[in-house]
């Protein structure tokens, strides 16, 4: 399998603070790979650039053959970003909102099949109709990772995608995850929650302070700090 | 589909949402209704009204001769005869001198001012020493409108004297001379000729054509504030709950450029922006035709004062291209605001822009304006679609095509910063990393420490 993302010694810095100091790490086709570590390590900073919602200080991001700094507009066309507590335009219904989301993808049948995968993937019934504003944060959720997978992107990026869930929530957004795998979909996810992330992802690369601590399977990574869980192999691979 | 488009169909369904199209209809009704109760009130102002007389020198000559005169008046200011007149003129019963009861007939009868023409009045009168007409109102809370009404007995009283006088005198030397030596020079019928764009005009004076054009452009200030002001706080708040809703970091991912996404915001809120236009536009009219309908305007055609329809085109793309600059100054503004409350303080400098032109464009002309306050008012570009109308009926066109070149570099200039900073880290993470950023925190911090 070919490296869908390639991240390759990318920095960024917010005027004196160095937010990302150099962290490579590449991911293949088809694979969830998680991003984790603590608060302010830059993992959404990561994300973002990846996105290209920022610029990128320094080093190179490819994504599907595309640099993000030279050609943003093909990098756009082949990934698909939901941010940390996303919100949708909850003056719009939820099947007006996919319908937005869709034209930016597709027309005619393309976009009319789009729109009723989505529908199909928020399985939000009746309530596709109603206002976004009187959605649940659950149903609110499940629309925009349906929104995020509709269009069949190469690279779908969530960030703290269960974030403030409960676990009936949480549960059915990881299943939703597991199954556009079998699409073919990469999926790039960031989290602090090491419990998820060695439920979901293939590979893991932990972050601390800007800098890449290791990188590898989720059970690799176990076996060699011998730990019983990532939070383990964290804590142990900051510390010493 | 067409991103643009998409795009701003979105941006419309968000801004015209139910209860802003309601506050929209609302304010016409409103201006529409306080429209026409003042045009209601200034016709009764200016139509007759019921005056009493109170007699103390009943069965003198000079008090019959002061009450025909008062005939007089209401046949020849309001073309009544003297049997229509007399619906208006109410002799009172009350005693003169006794004002309590003089109050309480007035009120009875529903009068708001009488005159009490006073005891010796015409023995006075022919031992030619002055004297008096008293005059009593009743005083009710109906605002400024509610009691001009009663100004009618400032005007009545000289007419009474005057005719007294020319009678005095026609004594003396017979009714012609008299109306002469009393009134030398006759300014009634008098003509008068005004020279207005290259003519000379009679019987029109600066001050029919001044309140004229004012009755006409006087709203479009007012309502190009409106707009700039509703509009903009729309797009401000707009751009604070996008950041709140992170519904900006998905729609920036989206296969689309930053030039269209900023320029479907534009337009959406430009469209939203002319429908407001034109809702306030039927509202203002239908006001300050309330205010003005009793006016003796004239007719701008007639002295070479009128709007073609190139006129009117040259109007409507300078509005449009003022809103535009206020909405692509509010899409600046907004991308440095963090949430919705925070962009409702954004709004003020626009608002502040929006009004200087909006107060100076009505009581004061470019022309007289001095030249650091004429630099002023051109670089605001809200100015130009204000002042529009009086330059294109003046014919001065050299201002007009300079205030459109410059609205037209304006709105260029304003989109390309919007696109700019749309493709820049700012929209996201604000000014608090940047060195401006920085700069504002350490002038901040200093002025905290003192």
């Amino acid at each position: 399998m070919e490296d869908t993302l390639i991240v390759n010694n990318v920095r960024k810095t917010y005027g004196e603070v160095e937010a990302v100091k150099g962290i490579s790490f590449s991911v293949k086709e088809g694979e969830v790979f998680g991003l984790i570590g603590p608060n302010g390590s830059g993992k959404t900073t990561t994300l973002r650039m990846i996105s290209t919602l920022l610029r990128l200080t320094g080093g190179s991001i490819t994504v599907c053959g595309h640099d993000v700094s030279g050609d943003s507009d093909a990098v756009r066309k082949v990934i698909s970003y939901l941010p940390e507590d996303a919100g949708a335009y909850r003056g719009l219904t939820g099947r007006a909102y996919l319908k937005f989301m869709a034209g930016f993808f597709a027309d005619g049948e393309e976009f009319e099949r789009m729109v009723s995968k989505g529908i199909e993937l928020a399985d939000l019934g009746d309530r596709i109709d109603s206002k976004i504003d009187t959605y649940s944060k659950g149903m609110a959720r499940r629309l925009l990772i349906a929104r995020a997978v509709m269009p069949s992107p190469r690279i779908a990026i969530m960030d703290e995608v269960t974030s403030g869930l409960d676990v009936i929530n949480a549960y059915e957004t990881r299943e939703i995850i597991k199954n556009i795998t079998k699409g073919g979909v990469t999926v790039l996810l960031s989290s602090h929650n090491m419990f998820e992330v060695d439920m979901l992802c293939d590979r893991i690369a932990m972050i601390n302070e800007g800098r890449i601590v290791l990188t590898g399977a989720p059970e690799d990574l176990k076996k060699e700090y011998n730990a019983a869980n990532l939070e383990e192999v964290f804590v142990k691979a900051v510390k010493g | 589909m067409n991103h643009l488009l998409n795009l701003t169909k979105k941006e419309l369904r968000e801004l015209l949402t139910p209860g802003a199209i309601i506050s929209v209809i609302v304010m016409v009704v409103i201006f529409m209704g306080v429209g026409t109760m003042i045009g209601g009130a200034m016709n009764d102002v200016t139509s007759a009204s019921k005056i009493g007389i109170v007699n103390g020198d009943e069965g003198g000559y000079w008090s019959e001769f002061a009450i025909d005169s008062i005939y007089d008046f209401y046949e020849a200011a309001y073309n009544l005869t003297p049997e229509e007149a007399s619906e208006y003129i109410i002799m009172l019963d009350s005693p003169f001198g006794d004002n309590e009861q003089i109050a309480k007939e007035m009120l009875d009868k529903g009068l708001s001012s009488a005159f009490g023409i006073v005891e010796g009045f015409t023995l006075s009168i022919d031992s030619q020493i002055q004297t008096t007409i008293e005059e009593y109102y009743i005083f009710s809370n109906s605002g400024l409108l509610g009691t001009a009404s009663t100004l009618i007995s400032s005007t009545i009283v000289p007419w009474v004297s005057n005719c007294i006088s020319v009678e005095l005198v026609s004594d003396i030397t017979g009714p012609a001379p008299a109306e002469f030596m009393l009134n030398p020079i006759d300014q009634v019928s008098a003509p008068q000729y005004t020279y207005i764009k290259g003519n000379v005009y009679e019987g029109v004076t600066p001050i029919e054509i001044s309140s004229s054009i004012m009755s006409q452009t006087m709203m479009v200030p007012i309502v190009i504030m409106m707009i700039i002001m509703v509009i903009g706080n729309m797009v401000i708040s707009s751009m604070g709950s996008e950041k709140e809703n992170k519904t900006l970091e998905t729609l920036l991912t989206m296969p689309v450029t930053r030039t269209t996404i900023v320029g479907g915001k534009l337009l959406a809120s430009a469209i939203v922006g002319l429908v407001y236009g034109l809702a306030y536009l039927i509202g203002m009219s239908f006001y300050v035709g309330g205010i003005t309908s009793s006016a003796n305007g004239v007719n701008l055609a007639d002295y070479g004062l009128s709007l073609g329809v190139t006129d009117w085109g040259i109007i409507a793309v300078m509005i449009f291209l003022a809103i535009f600059c206020a909405l692509g100054m509010c899409m600046i503004l907004g991308a440095f605001t963090k949430n919705y409350k925070a962009a409702q303080t954004m709004m003020l400098p626009i608002s502040v822009l929006a009004m200087i032109p909006m107060f100076v464009t009505m009581f004061v002309s470019w022309g007289s304006l001095p030249a650091v306050m004429k630099a002023i008012l051109f670089a605001i570009p809200f100015s130009h679609p204000m002042m529009v109308m009086n330059n294109l009926m003046f014919g001065d066109l050299t201002l007009v095509l300079e205030g459109l070149v410059y609205l037209v570099v304006f709105t260029l200039v304003i989109v390309l910063i919007t696109v700019r900073l749309y493709k820049s880290d700012i929209l996201l993470t604000g000014l608090g990393q940047t060195k401006a950023g920085k700069m504002a925190r350490a002038i901040s911090s200093k002025g905290k420490k003192r």
